[in-house]
């Protein structure tokens, strides 16, 4: 096998130009190249523009990872931290989107957003997760060259950008005021407190606040404002009143303000207004200010001014009118003798006293000196029950000696003064120590214990203390003459009576057994019949008088026992009358009657009486029990005599003296019953009257 | 590969008046112009072989700048958005301790794909000039070049993997970035380098050289 053995390839040289023969494929890596040098030169476009912030540390910032945002939206990405030359502070590199960068205003301000709990909230939780982030807010501008900035090192309060009103409050305590404090206005927040700075001075702190939009409007020249630190309680003549403010400014304090009077003109910013203390002061601020065509007044006193000062209240019949500028003394030569006199300053504003506000000097001088004319004076006055400050009166006075206003060594007008009643609140008071030390307090006791004494020895004078026991005494006789076995004995007695006369009728019932007298039977039955008619009021009799002996146990001791505490208490009423003293004996007595009384109501035989009728009850009823007994006698005869047997029995019929003295006697009886009853009746309606006899 | 220490024997086709169809392998007289089996054109030679293969490879250099300057994993979490390169992760990965994975990755996707991009450049560039390499060893290069050019593709097939496994919302998500594009068409580029290449050019070369 040779080479030889085979035919010759035709090879043609290759004579086409390079750029013919250039394959297709090479499209290929020009695209690759074009699209990456697209890439790449689009991300060079994107790279964003190199600023530095400094700031005081950068806690929390990555290099590559840690943002920067502008309204949260990522506008660049830190590149680097680093130290600034001196190794004070730290410089944080960032790109920054390049469009973004070109409307960096030179006071934009970044600040690193972190967690933070304050009294108004929690803000920035979300950093916790994602890591920290760099903030930032401006107002744009065009073309900006500003690369190097300041970073805050805390979230500004009042960030640029935002519509709104940018004032300064002055005042002299800043306690009160802390950073991001609300501003309220009419109970609205509209606003907020910036970090309170302190004066270069030291003697006054400012703070910024920012009214946002549209509140802002509401601000004027007129604007009042006043501190609004969680509550106030104030005591004044309109009594307690208590103010709470919202519970955030409760923690972190707030300022609030209004509009006092109307007619201000617009702010702008940073106008610097001062701070009130309280929504009272700042209303009543608007009539301290006095308007600047007031006029200067002189007042001249020759008593003590303690209590007056610089900015004391110029009353006019209660209005305010103006304020004490300053008060003095001056040596008054004119009365010969070398006098201290005080004199006071004070400004007048004409608008209060209804006159022009653009009124001039003289017109109010001119009207002063009318007022005067007719007797207006000025003298001191306190300014309140409790306070020892003391402010000036203008009081319209009657008789006084004419006066007017003239010109003092220096030339100012003097408005006559004339003495206060009241120089001093101190003094007042002493008075009235003095009056209630002047009061016969020794004299009043001595007499209060001599009463009490006397009171004292008539309680234990020996009548007095014998009463209760007589009226004890009293009582138990009661009680004794109630539980009498006499008295108790009543009933039984009459029961006894009813029984007799039963054991009588079934006597005679027993004998009207005879089956032989059955035609006397009938007489017999009718005499029975009389009997038990007259017997039938018996019960009647009985229930009276058990309803007495009841109403003789029913005599309740507690009541007569109350009557007697009545007595006594009317007893011891007298002993506030004169002559007291002898009552005690003459109750006693009376006592004593009472008693007497009683005895005699027991000796007197009322119940003996009662005993004896009775007594007398069972005599009869033994009558007829005896009557009864001899019936079987005539029972007998009638046996052997049944003829007669009619005209007997209609004699011992309805006429018999039987009969009609055992009616009798009941009747009697029946009559004392009632008046025992009556008796009793009488002692319950008024027990009294078995002590007073009446 | 026995005939591999005795080239001097070696006899090509096209000395041999030959061409071979280079898809379905039969042998034509060096005349024929369209395979008589397949249909497939035939050449001895493919004219714009070296062309191709010079024009995809700097395709795929190109490409391959930006797969490694360009994030390859754009990963957020919790908010926080990491982007990390090639070399990047290599690095972090080596910060955190694993060096074995951090060998791994950078093996496939520095060492490989420039080694890809150098030997197929040796090989073009050898192709009308003398060589150290014989002839064998070069197309043994070559083969292996064609062997580890589909498995070039691991990184691409991890981003992809992530990419749709880790998409948690704002938990964590991963993206694919830029470089993972670049990567893949630096890949596919190079394999086309690789094929474009006509190893029986190596032969004409080393013919050249012995006779």
């Amino acid at each position: 096998m040779t080479p030889n053995d085979f035919p010759q390839m035709e090879i043609t040289p290759e004579k086409r130009s390079m750029w013919r023969n250039l394959s297709y494929v090479w499209l290929v890596p020009v695209f690759a190249l074009i699209v990456s040098l697209g890439v790449a030169w689009q991300s060079y476009l994107g790279r964003g523009v190199l600023i530095t912030i400094e700031f005081e540390n950068a806690a929390g910032i990555t290099p590559k990872d840690t943002t920067i945002r502008f309204h949260d939206i990522v506008i660049g990405t830190v590149e680097e931290v680093s130290f600034t030359s001196d190794m004070a502070k730290v410089i944080v590199s960032a790109r920054i989107d390049k469009t973004v960068a070109a409307t960096l205003n030179p006071e934009t301000l970044f600040w690193v957003v972190r967690p933070e709990v304050s009294a108004r909230g929690v803000s920035g939780l979300s950093t916790v997760l994602s890591g920290v982030y760099v903030d930032s807010a401006w107002v744009p501008i065009e073309n900006s060259e500003a690369r190097a900035f300041v970073g805050a090192a805390q979230t500004p309060l009042i960030q640029p950008g935002l519509e709104g009103t940018r004032i300064s409050i002055r005042t002299k305590d800043g306690s009160s005021l802390t950073a991001g404090a609300p501003v309220f206005f009419r109970g609205i927040e509209v606003g907020q407190l910036d970090t309170p700075v302190l004066s270069d001075t030291g003697d006054s702190t400012t703070v910024e606040a920012f009214i946002n939009a549209p509140y802002d409007k509401f601000l004027t020249t007129d604007s009042r404002f006043w501190n609004m630190s969680g509550f106030s309680v104030s005591l004044g003549p309109s009594g307690l009143s208590l103010n709470v403010a919202s519970l955030g400014a409760l923690l972190t304090g707030g300022v609030a303000f209004d509009n006092v009077v109307s007619g201000g003109d617009p702010v702008t910013d940073s106008t610097v207004f001062s701070l009130f203390e309280s929504e009272t002061t700042a209303r009543e601020s608007v009539f301290t200010q006095l308007s600047e065509n007031s006029v200067t007044m002189a007042v001249i006193f020759a008593e003590s001014v303690r209590g007056l000062n610089a900015g004391a209240l110029v009353e006019y019949r209660g209005l305010r009118v103006g304020q004490v500028s300053s008060i003095g003394a001056f040596i008054d030569r004119g009365t010969g003798q070398n006098a201290v006199r005080l004199r006071a300053l004070l400004k007048i504003d004409p608008q209060t006293l209804g006159l022009a506000a653009d009124a001039d000097q003289a017109t109010t001088i001119a009207f002063l000196e009318s007022l005067v004319e007719d007797g207006m004076r000025a003298k001191l006055a306190t300014t309140s029950l409790f306070s020892a400050a003391l402010k000036i009166e203008l009081t319209d006075t009657v008789g006084e000696e004419a006066a007017r206003i003239g010109p003092d060594a220096n030339g100012t007008p003097v408005i006559p003064s004339i003495p206060s009643e009241l120089p001093d609140f101190t003094a007042t008071a002493e008075g009235v120590l003095k009056r209630i030390n002047n009061l016969p307090i020794e004299d009043v006791l001595n007499q209060a214990v001599s009463l009490m004494a006397s009171i004292e020895a008539i309680a234990s004078a020996k009548g007095m203390l014998e009463a209760p026991d007589a009226a004890l005494g009293l009582i138990s006789e009661m009680r004794s003459l109630i539980g009498k076995d006499d008295t108790q004995a009543i009933p039984t007695e009459l029961r006894g009576l009813v029984g007799e006369l039963r054991g009588i009728v079934t006597d005679l019932r027993a004998q009207g057994a005879v089956d032989q007298l059955i035609s006397a039977l009938g007489n017999l039955d009718a005499a029975s019949a009389n009997i038990a008619t007259a017997s039938g009021d018996l019960p009647a009799l009985i229930a009276d008088l058990r309803a007495i002996a009841a109403k003789a146990n029913d005599l309740k001791a507690e009541e007569l026992l109350e009557a007697v505490t009545r007595v006594m208490d009317s007893a011891n009423a007298l002993l506030l009358t004169d002559g007291m003293k002898s009552i005690p004996p003459a109750l006693a007595s009376a006592l004593d009657e009472v008693q007497a009384a009683l005895r005699d109501l027991r000796d007197g035989g009322a119940i003996e009486n009662t005993n004896a009728a009775l007594a007398s009850a069972r005599e009869a009823a033994d009558a007829v029990a005896k009557a009864a007994a001899d019936l079987p006698d005539v029972t007998g005869q009638l046996n052997a005599l049944v003829a007669k047997a009619d005209k007997l029995i209609a004699t011992y019929g309805a006429k018999s003296t039987f009969n009609t003295e055992t009616l009798d006697l009941l009747r009697e009886l029946q009559k004392t019953a009632k008046a025992v009853a009556q008796l009793a009746q009488t002692i319950e309606r008024n027990p009294n009257s078995l002590i007073i006899g009446r | 590969m026995e005939n591999t220490r005795n080239t001097q024997q070696l006899l090509t086709a096209r000395e041999a008046g030959l061409v071979g169809c280079s898809v379905c392998g039969r042998v034509h007289p060096a005349t024929a112009s369209v395979c008589l089996r397949c249909g497939a054109a035939i050449s001895s030679r493919d004219p714009h072989s070296l062309q191709k293969v010079w024009a995809w490879l700097t395709a795929g250099i190109i490409t391959f700048i930006p797969a490694n300057t360009y994030p390859m994993l754009v990963t957020e979490t919790l908010g926080s958005e990491t982007r990390s390169t090639l070399i990047g992760g290599v690095l972090e990965l080596m910060h955190h301790g694993s060096f074995g994975i951090a060998a791994i990755v950078f093996f496939a996707s520095i060492v490989i794909p420039g080694s890809k991009f150098i030997a197929i450049a040796y090989l073009a560039l050898g192709i009308g000039r003398p060589q150290r390499l014989s002839t064998h060893r070069r197309h043994q290069i070559y083969e292996l070049v064609e062997f580890v050019g589909r498995w070039s593709m691991i990184d691409v097939f991890v981003v992809a993997i992530l990419t749709a496994l880790v998409q948690l919302g704002s938990a964590a998500s991963i993206h694919p970035g830029i470089a993972a594009v670049s990567f893949a068409l630096s890949v596919v580029f190079t394999m086309l380098a690789a094929q474009s290449f006509d190893p029986r050019l190596v032969w004409d070369a080393d013919k050249d050289t012995h006779a």
